[in-house]
């Protein structure tokens, strides 16, 4: 049996990886460009299981462990160093309160903090403008091109077949089976097809079989400056009162990275480059963590949130064709899910449904029922 | 390409021709990749000083042309480092 997998990200690499452990051998990974140059090398490497739906909070809690079995099996690195969501006014801490039980139900021990504790957790904090704050510890980051590189020269070691420079360009069907993906470099023929090609990729593959799969790349700005020693002890901090929910992580390398959801114009292009959000996005980080005045900017990309509706994942099988499936509209939060991708998606290829039964609610079907996914925090 | 002691390429990361030639026959097949992983023209230079000569040694290692390597880089601003309290001075919300 060959399975073709289109898209070389992070959730490519991890569908691949987990239905080789279970027996399959031939499998060919396409990529447009390089090795994760869409949103997973655009990404700031952090991740946390407390969402505010049943669905992302049981899947990205298994990633999580996951990810962190992943550290000696596949010696990958990461590190559980923590969210601290900031509340500015006194009334967030009672949404607080309310999710903090929430996560504590599914075995996430977040906890609300006092001003005076919120400074244990991340000194230098203006104490001035806030209120108090949630603590995730189960959350955290990681070196993404380390980890995407050794899971990559892995799989190559195991036998997977890649082809990069190599644009999908429309499935060739008959029936309800695709039979082949005509790409940029020739016909690839297989038995099954997985696509997971980011959000527009994914979009005008799955158009060409007539399925209309909900997804907008929405642009996000992160800016990072030189390298620093720790300043920052958790691994997130979120400034959640202020609109777009500004954001500042320091990756292992020392650079400071910030980011804010700002509007800007639908799928913008990744060279629309805009000196604005610079100083939009740190000025109310700057705020919170007033030395973080005297850093340097060194620069800044463009990346996408691959955004669906209800800013989940579309997981599973393609109806009405029998061996077609799909996993994108991660909506920010791929890299962290991406070992939770490979194992269901292995799961419904192999055994035709999920063993997490909750991820059933992700399939393209609950836009056509109506169904969808509730979710507030939609950050990091 | 290997001499008795370190040949630096990228200054500001310490990134050596050994790094590259380690990674290249550790199986990075390309510029953009290596770049990311041995963090080449991450550091304050943004690569003007090392960019060119990773992309030579990587293009000699893989037997490429140095146009078809460095292809997908793109220059990103500011194209230097700049104070956080210049780049706030005109924000408006």
């Amino acid at each position: 049996m060959r399975i073709i997998v289109i898209g070389g990200g992070i959730s490519g690499l991890f569908i691949a990886y987990e239905l080789l452990k279970r027996g399959i051998r031939d499998i060919i990974v396409i990529e447009e460009k390089y090795l994760s140059a869409g949103g997973s090398g655009r990404n700031i490497g952090c991740f946390r299981s407390s969402f505010t739906s049943p669905e992302h909070v049981i899947l990205m809690k298994r990633s999580i462990e996951l990810w962190l079995n992943y550290r000696s099996e596949l010696g990958l690195e990461l590190k559980q160093s923590g969210y601290l969501w900031i509340a500015r006014k006194p009334e967030t801490l009672e949404v607080f309160e309310k999710l903090s039980v929430f996560h504590r139900n599914y075995g996430i021990p977040t906890r609300v903090l006092s001003i005076d504790e919120v400074e244990h957790v991340q000194p230098g904090l203006n104490k001035d403008i806030i209120a108090g704050a949630l603590f995730d510890p189960m959350a955290g980051r990681m070196p993404i091109f380390e980890n995407l590189v050794k899971l990559y020269l892995k799989l190559k070691t195991l036998g997977v077949i890649f082809h990069f420079y190599t644009k999908a360009i429309r499935l060739n069907s008959s029936g309800y089976r695709v039979k082949s993906v005509i790409t940029s470099k020739g016909e690839i023929y297989g038995d099954i097809f997985i696509v997971s090609a980011g959000g527009k990729g994914t979009r005008e593959l799955l158009a060409t079989v007539n399925i209309e799969f909900p997804v907008i790349d929405e642009t996000r700005h992160p800016i990072i400056t030189e390298p620093y020693a720790e300043i920052l002890k958790p691994a997130l901090i979120i400034d959640w009162d202020t609109p777009g929910a500004p954001y500042v992580t320091q990756t292992e390398h020392g650079g400071i990275i910030f980011a804010r959801n700002i509007a800007d114009i639908p799928e913008a292009l990744l060279t629309s480059h805009r000196i604005d959000v610079i100083g939009l996005t740190i000025k109310p980080i700057i705020e919170l963590l007033p030395i973080l005045k005297y850093v340097n900017i060194l620069r800044y990309w463009i990346g996408y949130y691959e955004t669906t509706p209800d800013h989940h994942p579309i997981y599973g099988p393609i109806y009405p064709y029998e061996n077609l499936y799909v996993a994108a509209g991660f909506s920010g939060h791929g890299l962290m899910m991406g070992p939770i991708t490979g194992l269901l998606i292995a799961d419904w290829v192999l055994n035709g449904k999920p063993s997490i039964p909750i991820a059933e609610n992700l399939t393209l079907e609950r836009f056509k029922i109506g169904k969808l996914v509730k979710e507030i925090a939609i950050v990091g | 390409m290997l001499g008795e002691k370190p040949v630096i390429i990228c200054r500001c990361n310490d990134v050596t021709i050994e790094d590259i030639i380690n990674a290249v026959e550790a199986g990075i097949d390309h510029f953009e990749v290596l770049r990311k992983y041995l963090k080449i023209g991450f550091g304050p230079c943004q690569g003007r000083s090392c960019l060119l000569l990773a992309a030579r040694i990587f293009a000699k290692l893989t037997g490429r042309r140095i146009e078809e390597v460095i292809s997908e880089y793109r220059v990103r601003p500011p194209i230097v480092p700049i104070p956080v309290r210049v780049l706030l001075a005109g924000v408006i919300e």
